[in-house]
């Protein structure tokens, strides 16, 4: 923070003339200098982590965390593992992915918006705050493509 | 400090109101930079600059709508401490009395931001950081104004409870929930565990975890919970995943801010005329068809599956 900056929230504050309104405003420009530095400490001290998903049991647990009574019957994880696809015995598909340091699951209730392209899916989940994302599966692309047609009448896009 | 200035100065605590929270932001920001530090050396995971950005932002967005309509809240108790029904004097045991009072208050608060939708709404935000640092105990509301969750504090005033001993007493107990965001203190004392709420307690209420949820309201003291059986100890067998139910997934100050206010609005929208109230009032995850989950509903399945297990 330079000299000025601070003299000039001082002058501020310190006037007795100036309206609450302005006295907020300025304790609020000294916070947010505050937020700024501190997000910038977390980043130079490199917190958050590079998350991966170690094995099936790791995604299934996680897809028990995301939805109360699901029980993981088949997965498929990305190479790279940053997502994968997870079903149970009833047919519901959650995707699994990366968010920030964390997981997220979400439940896969329509195949419009899912791209199969020859070992790569790219997933929507119609929720608008996951976005989409793109897992590489190998050959399982093309078999979990074609599984999740059942998920209703519309075709994957290829 | 004499005690003559001492009762001075509760005296004009009273009279004015004595905020203690400008005075402890230093004392937030150390303690979140040695925490940051103490992660940086355990475990990195613990923190995440964008979650943490978040965090951040939405207790400095809560400070400056705090700041603007302290005024209506200071104004609607004055109204009420003008229309008493008796005088509480601003002696040392009436204090601790009101400080005690303004504690159980906070629980009825908070056991109902959870358990009705309407203060949930506007108190969930603080529920959707995946992780638990001293920053997610920054992460505060922006609509609790509008949601009228002052009502649950400001009530003695008609009861002659000064507005000044009020905001004192509420601002001490606000300050006193930080240093529980943490998960760098294991366990306190068995003393302190037994009557305080401790960073192990308030884990166990940030939780997703079945047996975790809706549990552990206290702000500063645990017995609440435990006199009206909302407790539930942290165990070393379930470790707790934090977050809301349905993770955002998103650090959007938007998202984290209105998402259950704008849910609300889809929800009552849709709903038949007859179900639209439910919406309001109920707890979290009701629906009118019974399709979503409610906290009742996932720990009654999850003790079904340990049953079969």
């Amino acid at each position: 923070m330079n000299g000025s900056f601070v003299a000039l929230v001082g002058a501020l504050i310190a006037r007795p003339d100036i309206g609450p309104v302005l006295i907020i405003g300025a304790q609020s420009l000294v916070s947010l200098v505050l937020v700024l530095v501190l997000y910038a400490f977390a980043r130079g001290l490199r917190l958050g982590s590079d998350v991966r998903i170690a094995d099936a049991a790791h995604a299934a647990q996680m897809a028990a965390a995301a939805v109360s009574g699901f029980v993981a019957h088949e997965t498929v994880l990305d190479r790279a593992r940053i997502g994968a696809l997870v079903r149970d015995r009833a047919g519901r598909v959650l995707l699994i992915r990366r968010h920030g340091a964390r997981f997220v699951g979400r439940e896969l209730t329509s195949h419009a918006g899912i791209r199969l392209d020859r070992h790569t899916l790219t997933l929507e989940t119609g929720d608008r705050r996951s976005g989409t994302l793109t897992l590489d599966l190998g050959p399982q692309a093309q078999i979990w493509a074609a599984s999740l047609r059942r998920l209703d009448g519309q075709g994957i896009a290829a | 400090m004499t005690a003559d200035m001492l009762a001075d100065f509760a005296h004009r605590a009273a009279n004015t109101g004595f905020d203690i929270v400008p005075l402890a932001v230093p004392l937030f920001v150390l303690a979140i930079v040695a925490e940051m530090v103490w992660a940086a050396r355990h475990t990195p995971a613990a923190y995440e600059p964008g979650d943490t950005l978040t965090s951040l932002l939405m207790g400095l967005g809560s400070t400056v709508i705090g700041a603007l309509v302290v005024g209506l809240i200071a104004l609607v108790a004055a109204w009420l401490y003008a229309h008493r029904f008796a005088t509480v004097p601003p002696m040392w045991w009436a204090w601790i009395a009101v400080f005690v009072l303004d504690d159980f208050n906070y629980y009825l608060f908070h056991r109902a931001a959870h358990r009705v939708r309407w203060f949930w709404a506007s108190h969930v935000n603080h529920h959707t950081s995946q992780h638990y640092n001293l920053s997610t105990a920054l992460r505060q509301t922006w609509t609790g104004f509008p949601a009228f969750s002052f009502a649950f504090r400001i009530w003695p005033a008609l009861f002659g409870v000064a507005p000044g001993m009020l905001l004192t007493v509420g601002a001490i107990n606000l300050v006193y929930q930080f240093w529980v965001h943490t998960e760098a203190i294991v366990r306190m004392p068995r003393w302190i565990e037994a009557v305080m709420n401790t960073p192990s307690h308030h884990r166990v209420h940030h939780a997703t975890n079945p047996r975790y949820l809706d549990r552990n309201y206290a702000g500063v003291f645990i017995v609440w919970d435990r006199l009206l059986g909302t407790f539930q100890a942290e165990r070393a067998d379930d470790p707790v995943r934090y977050g809301v139910v349905h993770q955002l997934g998103t650090f959007s100050l938007w998202t984290v801010a209105f998402h259950e206010w704008l849910a609300i609005i889809r929800d009552v929208w849709r709903a038949p005329l007859s179900a639209k109230l439910g919406y309001l009032w109920r707890q979290p995850g009701w629906t009118h068809d019974g399709s979503r989950d409610t906290s009742d509903t996932i720990r009654a399945r999850w003790l079904a599956m340990q049953d079969e297990a």
